[in-house]
């Protein structure tokens, strides 16, 4: 079986960022097959980089370390779903 | 298809607050968010002017009103609404007879709404980059939300573009952060060495999907006055989609009260 990561790109400053917390916490709980991983780009600006992350909230989908889906912005559980479609 | 009592489009400050008065009176009613609730607010980092809670953020407003909608069991969906149009179903048999109030359908992305009465909360978006300016600013970062983005040009060159209220507020925090902040019109041409391109030029309303139905001013704004009440009987609006001298989060909430009595009213 193939290990799915959700990366989280977020930061303390922002605020739309903190609107998606809830909406991660309902994901995790109803996906414990993939792994998240937040990543706040201030403590991580060499991940933010490599990411080329220059917007956030933004949610990358990895399976095995490939990058197959991503979205950025305020978004509901559905939409975060979706990307798992990939 | 899904019947509801009322539908209401948009889940912004306007739409949810509606949905807390229709939910009260007893109707059934359902939300039909495209992006997520709070709509345009979310990413003001400090509002001032919001009764009772100077300094909130609009995430956290947007959360609070969200909270309340779902504890009295509002329904939201996350979907973009396509069209409202008229059915060929009334009310009721009095109404056929007098060829009075018919069923809404509300069309969506992901199926269709039969509604008794709508409401239109779908605000406005920010007015987009003129395509030479696109082309101009080809591989560079266009930003609609300097309080977003401005952090990841610490230090760097960046362009805000528009003249307004808004302008003038991204310029004055990205000053605090980017090495140089340029300042251009609608239509000046993109410096060769800004890295990013933020826009401020105003905003357009959302009402494509009931420009066939409702009246619009040249705009886009839907037509009404302070009641709320669209040129066609049975649909409604509220908020900044409508046309008024004020947008603010007070006025929004304000059309929400005043367009879901409207509706309770049309319905009784
Ligand atoms: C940067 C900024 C700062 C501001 N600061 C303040 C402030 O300090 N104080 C203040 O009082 N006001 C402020 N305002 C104004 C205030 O945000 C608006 O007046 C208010 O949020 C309007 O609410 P609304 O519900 O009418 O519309 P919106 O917030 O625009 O909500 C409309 C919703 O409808 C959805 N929608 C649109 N089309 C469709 C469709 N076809 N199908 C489904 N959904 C759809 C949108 O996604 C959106 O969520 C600010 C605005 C901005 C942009």
């Amino acid at each position: 079986m193939s290990k799915t990561v959700l990366m989280d790109f977020y930061a303390d400053w922002c605020g739309p960022c903190q609107m998606m917390k809830p909406v991660l916490e309902e994901f995790e709980a109803t996906h414990g097959d993939v792994e998240i991983k937040r990543v706040n780009i201030d403590e991580e600006e060499e991940l933010a980089d490599k990411y080329n992350v220059s917007t956030i909230p933004c949610f990358v989908l990895e399976r095995d370390g490939v990058e197959v889906a991503r979205e950025i912005g305020v978004m509901p559980l559905k939409k975060i779903e979706k990307m798992l479609e990939k | 298809m899904r019947s509801y009592d009322v539908v209401i489009v948009g889940a912004g400050i306007a739409g949810m607050t509606a949905a807390i008065y229709v939910a009260r009176a007893g109707k059934s009613v359902i939300l039909l968010e495209e992006r997520m609730h709070g709509g345009q607010i979310i990413n003001t980092i400090n509002i001032a002017n919001w009764p009772a809670e100077p300094g909130i953020s609009g995430a956290e407003l947007s959360q609070k009103i969200y909270h309340q909608v779902n504890n009295l069991g509002v329904e939201v969906e996350y979907v973009k609404v396509l069209s409202v149009e008229e059915s060929d179903e009334y009310l009721t048999e009095q109404d056929a007879k007098n060829a009075a109030r018919r069923l809404f359908v509300v069309k969506t992305e992901d199926g269709d709404y039969t509604a008794k009465a709508v409401i239109v909360a779908t605000g406005t978006e920010p007015r987009k980059l003129s395509e030479s300016q696109m082309k101009d600013a080809g591989k560079r970062t266009v930003s609609y939300c300097a309080t977003c983005d401005g952090a990841f040009f610490k230090g760097k060159p960046v362009v805000v573009v528009g003249s307004g209220n808004t302008a003038r507020h991204e310029i004055a925090y990205l000053n605090n952060i980017a090495s140089k902040v340029y300042h251009i019109h609608h239509d000046d041409p993109i410096p060769e060495d800004a890295v990013a391109v933020f826009v401020a030029i105003g905003r357009v309303p959302n009402t494509d999907a009931v420009k066939n139905i409702v009246d619009l001013d040249e705009s886009g704004y839907i037509v009404a006055g302070e009641n709320c009440k669209t040129s066609v009987p049975g649909i409604f609006v509220a908020g900044d989609c409508r046309v008024k001298d004020v947008r603010q989060l007070v006025t929004a909430a304000g059309d929400g009260a005043v367009a879901a009595a409207g509706v309770l009213a049309y319905l009784a």
